[in-house]
Formats: structure tokens, sequence, C-alpha cells
């Protein structure tokens, strides 16, 4: 990387040596982070990196444990949001961290709202106050609209707007276009082009490839919570770059012997849910495990949420072997063999204040445990779940415990066994192992290697890259709502998920 | 033809609440021909003093998404501190000055547990109620002492009149536009109000979100202090737990009056409403001579009225999940 001793002055945001630490994991380690002045540096990872850690130590909603930050030449350690913000510091949020019930230029001007001599709001100016930051960014959204009305789109834009209210010199960017739509995309790119020639610091973060090469100057890679290197963009081809991303690659061991994949069971052609997805179509067979994998934003929750009726869809086929299903909630997908297991386990999938005996068998109480459809077959259902906690090995002392004390993992596990035990032929698995320890993992991937072996079909939702590749037969990736790319497991690496991943087109070279 | 269905759902949502009160004043008219008389609306108004002031209170906490249960026992306290220095023959303008203290003094105490050490502000408050009414009993040793005997001066605050109105009726109505023009038209009003809404939204713009919430507890428990102040010389007296059935009534009108103007969500007209609304019932159930214990069950199938008027607005927003 050479000594660019004459870039030294240049620099505007330096941090040297960054730690952080939290329980358990090491988020950052030793970290040195240098931006110049007026460029435009792309701060690039894979999930868990460190990257927006690294991002809200810069805007001081977190402190460091260890290592220096300087901003624009001034020590930043001890200040807090406000002073950053004074320095000329913005973060733009992947969080859309906005006040639903107040309008937009409200939203806009938060903190900075004109006041009378009375010292009350004077609503009048706020809103010419808010006017030219939104019109820098969008022209169409109404600045007495109430944020709660706006679409996710739009939302994101008004975060934009309200970042240029503090007048910043440096910009942070936290994957701004997860939540854009193609029109406000473009819109973003064309307000980002204006900040530079004036000279605006951007610091951008992001999952895809095009976005990096488009906008930005410099790369930073960070891997694992280090810094891998930084580099100017056009010195790094694509494929180099998502190699220096992925770093050595580790063969995950699951325990899978040799899969006995049959016939197509269910068919998807030319699915299109309400939001996000566009014209999804795919096959699965029976004994296999099909991995969705995609960034945040691409879609992939949309699929499955259509799939078990949990959304409305706008069109589309689904056939379970041959037969045309007609899923317009989850009721009817749970009829027909379908099991949803979200990725909001504890919103969407688990009664937290019941037992983990009533959690199990709730969705097939009626078709498995009840006599003349009403009186529960207590001894029945005990013994089942009794069967399963062994089986699954959940960690808890009675099938009587509630499952708001258990762990995340045992939690989840609780969530897949409830769905195992109603004999579905199709298992949506979406995120499954999120948030949960090596070993809870490892049992997860067992019930679901277990469910392929006796014939189910398997869709496996992901954004861990490791796991897809070493658990799933086949990939599926999307990229902004669309498949782009299938992949047979075996004969691919995660280098070339990432690429897809991440955007890059079959034109390229094809990575190693 | 969606359109207009949803703009009368929206109507309803908001006015409804409204509606049915007015429906109730001429129910209760046509039945009483006291009902509207002048003196009587000055007692309906009069009586929703200190059920009004403490409700203002519990809005501006429930807004920023907190709770506080305190208020139900610091009344009864105060009660009790007041009569303490009454009997021993202090001015009035230092008894209301310890009121108010009193009330500060607990609203920061909770602050500091609930924003400071990060504990649950309804196990906080409920357990400062039960201490209340402990040092209640300790400090007043459950005896009822009645003020005109010792003081008949500090009594001319609530049986006073300021030109054509009584003072309660202007304190609370004082009161509410204070709270209601500082809620709505000041920075830091709209701010409580974005705590309970998005607490990110307000951290991360570089507002110190934390002390906006110990504020507003302090400012909580100075309203709470005036309401044991007004309730105190209301009575003319200290009588054991006497903040007690503010404890459901309030909460009531908080929650009723969240089913007006702004369905869904706190706010003080709606509090007002709602305060307004339960003595109405009472007043207008016990002219016409109705059994007592007919008023609660009255009142409770407002509430439920009011939660059925919410529930169709949610409607609207939330999407299906199973």
């Amino acid at each position: 990387m050479g000594t660019a001793r004459n870039g030294d002055e240049d620099v505007v945001i330096k941090a040297s040596l960054i730690s952080k630490y939290f329980p358990g994991v090491i988020a950052l380690d030793n970290v040195d982070f240098e931006v110049r002045k007026g460029e435009t540096h792309a701060l690039v990872g894979e999930n868990g990196a460190g990257k927006s850690t690294l991002m809200k130590i810069l805007y001081r909603e977190y402190s460091e444990d260890a290592g220096s930050l300087y901003i624009d030449g001034k020590n930043a350690k001890g200040m807090g949001i406000r002073q950053v913000r004074n320095l000329g510091l913005s973060l733009i949020h992947q969080d859309l961290n906005l006040v639903p019930v107040f309008t937009v230029a409200h939203n806009v001007c938060m903190g900075l709202e004109p006041v009378n001599k009375l010292g009350f709001i004077d609503w009048k100016e706020l809103k010419q106050k808010a006017a030219p930051y939104l019109k820098e960014i969008s022209s169409d959204i109404d600045l007495d609209a109430k944020v709660e009305e706006l679409s996710n789109s739009q939302q994101q834009l008004v975060t934009v707007a309200r970042a240029l209210v503090a007048h910043p010199r440096f910009l942070i960017l936290d994957e701004p276009t997860a939540r854009l739509d193609q029109k406000s995309t473009e819109a973003l790119f064309d307000f980002l082009d204006r900040c530079k020639e004036k000279g605006i610091t951007i610091i951008y973060i992001s999952h895809r490839l095009e976005e990096i090469y488009r906008l930005c100057d410099r790369i930073t890679v960070l891997r694992d919570g280090e810094k891998v290197l930084t580099a100017p963009v056009q010195e790094l081809a694509q494929t180099e770059l998502v190699k220096h991303m992925v770093g050595r690659e580790l063969k995950q061991q699951i325990p899978k012997g040799e899969a006995s994949i049959g016939e197509v069971v269910f068919s998807v052609r030319n699915l299109n849910p309400m939001a996000k997805a566009k014209d999804i179509s795919f096959d699965l067979h029976s004994g296999e495990i099909l991995g969705i994998v995609g960034s945040i934003g691409a879609g992939k929750s949309e699929v499955a949420r259509a799939i078990f009726g949990a959304d409305r869809k706008q069109s589309g086929v689904i056939r379970m072997q041959g037969e045309e299903l007609k899923i317009r909630d989850p009721r009817d997908a749970i009829d027909a063999g379908i099991a949803l297991v979200p990725e909001e386990r504890r919103k969407q999938g688990l009664v937290t204040t019941e037992s983990i005996r009533k959690n199990m068998t709730l969705p097939s109480l009626g078709k498995n445990f009840c006599a003349g459809g009403f009186w529960i077959k207590q001894r029945k259902e005990k013994e089942a779940v009794a069967k399963s906690i062994k089986d699954f090995r959940l960690a808890t002392p009675s099938p009587e415990q509630e499952a708001r004390l258990l762990s995340g993992g045992t939690q989840q596990k609780v969530v897949i066994g409830k769905w195992l035990l109603s004999d579905s032929k199709i298992y949506i698995f979406d995120e499954p192992t999120k948030g949960i320890d090596v070993g809870g993992k490892h049992d997860i991937y067992k019930m679901i290697v277990d469910l392929a072996k006796n014939g189910a079909g398997v869709i496996f939702i992901s954004n861990e890259l490791d796991e897809v590749l070493a658990l799933c037969d086949r990939t599926l990736i999307m990229f902004n709502g669309r498949l782009v790319k299938e992949v047979i497991n075996k004969d691919t690496t995660k280098n070339e998920l990432l690429f897809y991943v991440m955007g890059g087109k079959d034109n390229g070279s094809k990575s190693g | 033809m969606g359109q207009k269905a949803d703009n009368w759902n929206k109507f309803i949502a908001n006015y409804g609440l409204l509606l049915a009160f007015l429906l109730a004043i001429i129910v209760f008219s046509l039945w009483s021909e006291n009902f509207l008389r002048w003196g009587n609306v000055q007692n309906i108004l009069i009586q929703t003093t200190s059920l009004g002031v403490c409700a203002f209170g519990l809005t501006l906490i429930m807004m920023m998404g907190e709770i506080d249960l305190s208020y139900a026992g610091l009344t009864g306290m105060i009660g009790a501190v007041m009569l303490k220095m009454i009997m021993a023959g202090y001015s009035p303008v230092s008894v209301v000055f310890v009121c108010l203290a009193i009330g500060m003094a607990s609203g920061l105490c909770i602050a500091i547990l609930v924003v400071g050490l990060r504990m649950s502000s309804f196990m906080v408050t409920l357990a400062a109620w039960f201490i209340y009414m402990g040092l209640e009993r300790y400090i007043g040793h459950g005896v009822t002492h009645w003020i005109y005997k010792y003081d008949e001066n500090i009594l001319k605050i609530v049986q006073g009149h300021a030109g054509p109105l009584p003072v309660p009726i202007i304190i609370m109505l004082g009161l509410f536009l204070l709270c209601w023009l500082f809620q709505t038209r000041t920075r830091t009003g709209q701010y409580i109000l974005a705590l309970g809404e998005n607490i990110e939204a307000v951290k991360e713009v570089g507002l110190k979100a934390n002390l906006l919430k110990g504020g507003t507890f302090v400012a909580g428990g100075l309203i709470f202090g005036l309401t044991g102040l007004i309730e105190t010389l209301r009575i003319g007296g200290s009588m054991v737990y006497s903040g007690r059935f503010l404890l459901i009534y309030a909460l009531g009108a908080v929650f009723l009056g969240s089913a007006a103007f702004k369905a869904g969500k706190y706010n003080f007209p709606g509090t007002l409403l709602g305060a307004l609304f339960f003595y109405t019932i009472i007043n207008g159930l016990t002219l016409n001579m109705v059994k007592f214990y007919y008023i609660p069950l009255v009142q409770g199938l407002f509430l439920i009225l009011a939660v059925a008027i919410t529930t169709v607005k949610r409607g609207e927003i939330e999407q299906v999940q199973f």
C-alpha cells in the first residue's frame, strides 16, 4: 500500500487501533480506518464484519473500548452525538429512526425546529426550512404528510434530508439502497454526485458491487472485526474484492450424508409478492434442501411470506405434486402441508408466555392430538413432546417451562419442533440460525437434514453464505427482488455466491 | 366507496367519544331539568378538578411510553403532611410550596430509578404507591383531621372565586391549557411525544433523551403534588388513603381520552374529555336517583366503547400477521 505521506494532511477522519467488545464477541479488533477529504470511501464486509459498529463509533453512538479517533483534527474521545454533529458529521442509519406521527417537515428539522418569541414552534418557518433539504433528494414527498403514511423508500429519503439539515461535511450512509426502489436509488446517486462536487466527504456502506464501483474512490474491507485492506477502487477487480471479503474458506462441518433427491414436489411459477420481489419461479424436489440467499432488501422473506399466505400476492401459481394450490392465508398453507419457520421467532413464531408443550403442539392440535376434534389427547401430546425434547436436545428443565425463559437457540428449536410434529411436506426456514450460538446452530442443521432425509422438501433462506453452502444441495441467489442465479452447491464456492449476492454480472470473469 | 367508508371510520375514531359525551348530556338534560343549570355544571367541573389535574400529569408520562402510578399514594401522603403543617401553624404559602416540592422530589426519585438504573416504571411506581401509603399512615396515624378547625385561610384556595369562575375550575382549565400548549407547540413537548413514538429518533439527532425522560417524570411529580394539594383542600381534611380512587379513574380518563380526537394516541383534550365524562355520568345518574352501584357499570360500558373505537382505528394500520 505504500506510504502516502503527501496524503496525510488530507486525512479528515482517522481511527487508530479501534477495538470494541460485546459480551462474547470481539466486534472490532485493532482496526485502523482513514478517510481523506472529499473522497467517497466504501466500507465493505460480510454480515457481522463490524461495519455498522465502526460507523456507530464514529457517530459516537458507541464508545470504543480501545484506540483513538480524530475527526477533522479533533480528538473525538468523550464527545457525544451532538458534538460530532456540530463538527459536521451525519449518519444515515439502516434503521429508519423517524417519528411516525410527525410530519415529514418536522422529522427533517427534528432537534433544530425554529421557534417564535413565545417559544412555540413556528410551523410555517419549519416547513420552509425543511423544503430545500427535501428537494435535494426528492420532489414528490409532501412536507405535510405524516411519516407513517410514506413507503419505506420515501422514509429512507426523509432520513437523508434530515442528515442534511445539520450541514454535514462528512456523510456516512449505512446500506442506504437496501430499502430504496429503483427511482429513489437513482435520485440518491444523483444527490451523492452533487455532494461530491461540493467536496463533502462520504463513507458508503453497501453490499452491492455496482454501487461501490459507480460511486466510490477507495475501499476498506473488514472481515471478522479486522481490517483486511484499504485500496483505490480502480486497482481492485470485483472478483478480487470478493475474495478479500471472504478470506480463507473454512468448510463448515455439517453432518450430512448422501442426499437422496427425488421428484419435483413443489413448484412456484411467476410469483409476484405485493412488494420487493418479482417474477419468482423455481422447483423443489423431495429430499432436497434448497437455499435462497441475498442481502437485506433482496426480497427473500417476501417470497417466503407470499408462498405461505402470510402476505397477499399479486399473482403466481404454486403447485404441490402437480396440483395447483389456492393459498389465501397461512391456514390454507398449513392444510396443504407447508410450514414456515419465520425470521422473528419471538414475534411471529412463539407464544412466549406459554409452555414448551403448548407451543409445540399448537399447529397440529386438531390434526394429530384431538379426539373428536375437541378434547385434547393429553397423554399422546405429552409423549410426543417428551420425544421431541429428547430428539432435539432442548435445554429445558421440563416440558411445562414457559417459552420466554428459554435461550434464543432453544426457542428457535421449539419453533422448528412444533412444525415437525405437524408432518408437513414442505418446510420453509427464514434465517433460522440468526443470533444463535454454535451448538444451537448444529442441532438446527441436524433437524433440517433429518427432515430432508425423511423425504420433505426444504427451503432454507439465509444471509450466511457459509451455512447455505454447507447445508443446501442447490442455491438460488436473489438480487434486487429477482432470482439472478442458480448454482449446484457441490460445484460452487463462497466467492461465487458472494459475487452474485452483491450483484456481480455473469460476463465478468468467473471467480476461483 | 372505500374512500367514503374510510373517512367515516376516521371520523368515528376521532370524534366518536365526543358524540357519545354530547349524547349523554342530551339524555341527562331531558331526564332532569336541573342537569344543565349553571350551578350543576359548576359542580361537575369542580368535582372533576383533582381527577383532571392528576390525569394531565399521567398523560404526559404515558405519552412518552412510561407509566407512573405513584399518585395513588402520593395524594394521601401529601394530605397527611399538609395537616401536620397546618396544625403546627405554617402559612398557606409554605404549605403549598412543600406540597409541590414533595411531588417534584418524588418524580426525581422515580426518574433516577427508571432512567438512571433502567428499572421498570410500572414496578417502581407501584412500589412508590405502597411506600407512600405506609408513610401516610406513619405521618397521620390514620386519623382524619379537618382543616377548618385550624386554618380557614388556606381553604380559600379552593373555595374562592376569580371573576365568575370558582378557583378549582380555573386551576384545572389553566393547567389543561398550559399542558396542551406545551405539548403541541413547544419543542420539548414534541420531543416528549417523540420519546414514546421512537426513542431512537430522538437520540439520533443528538438530543438528550434520558434527560428529557427524567425531566418529564419530575414534571409529572409536580402535577401529582398539585393533585394532592387540591384533593386535600377539596375534601377539607386528610382522609385515609384519599388518593386511592384516583388510581382507576385517572388511568380510565387517560385511556378513554386516547380514543378521542387523535384516536389511539394519548392527548390532553381527550384526557380532559375523559375526566369530564366520568363525573358527568356520576352526576347525571345521581341527580336522577339511580342506585349508586349502576354508576361504575355505566362507566365500564363506556370504557369498552372507547377500546372498541381505538381497535377499529388500529385495524386500518395493522397488517395481517400470523
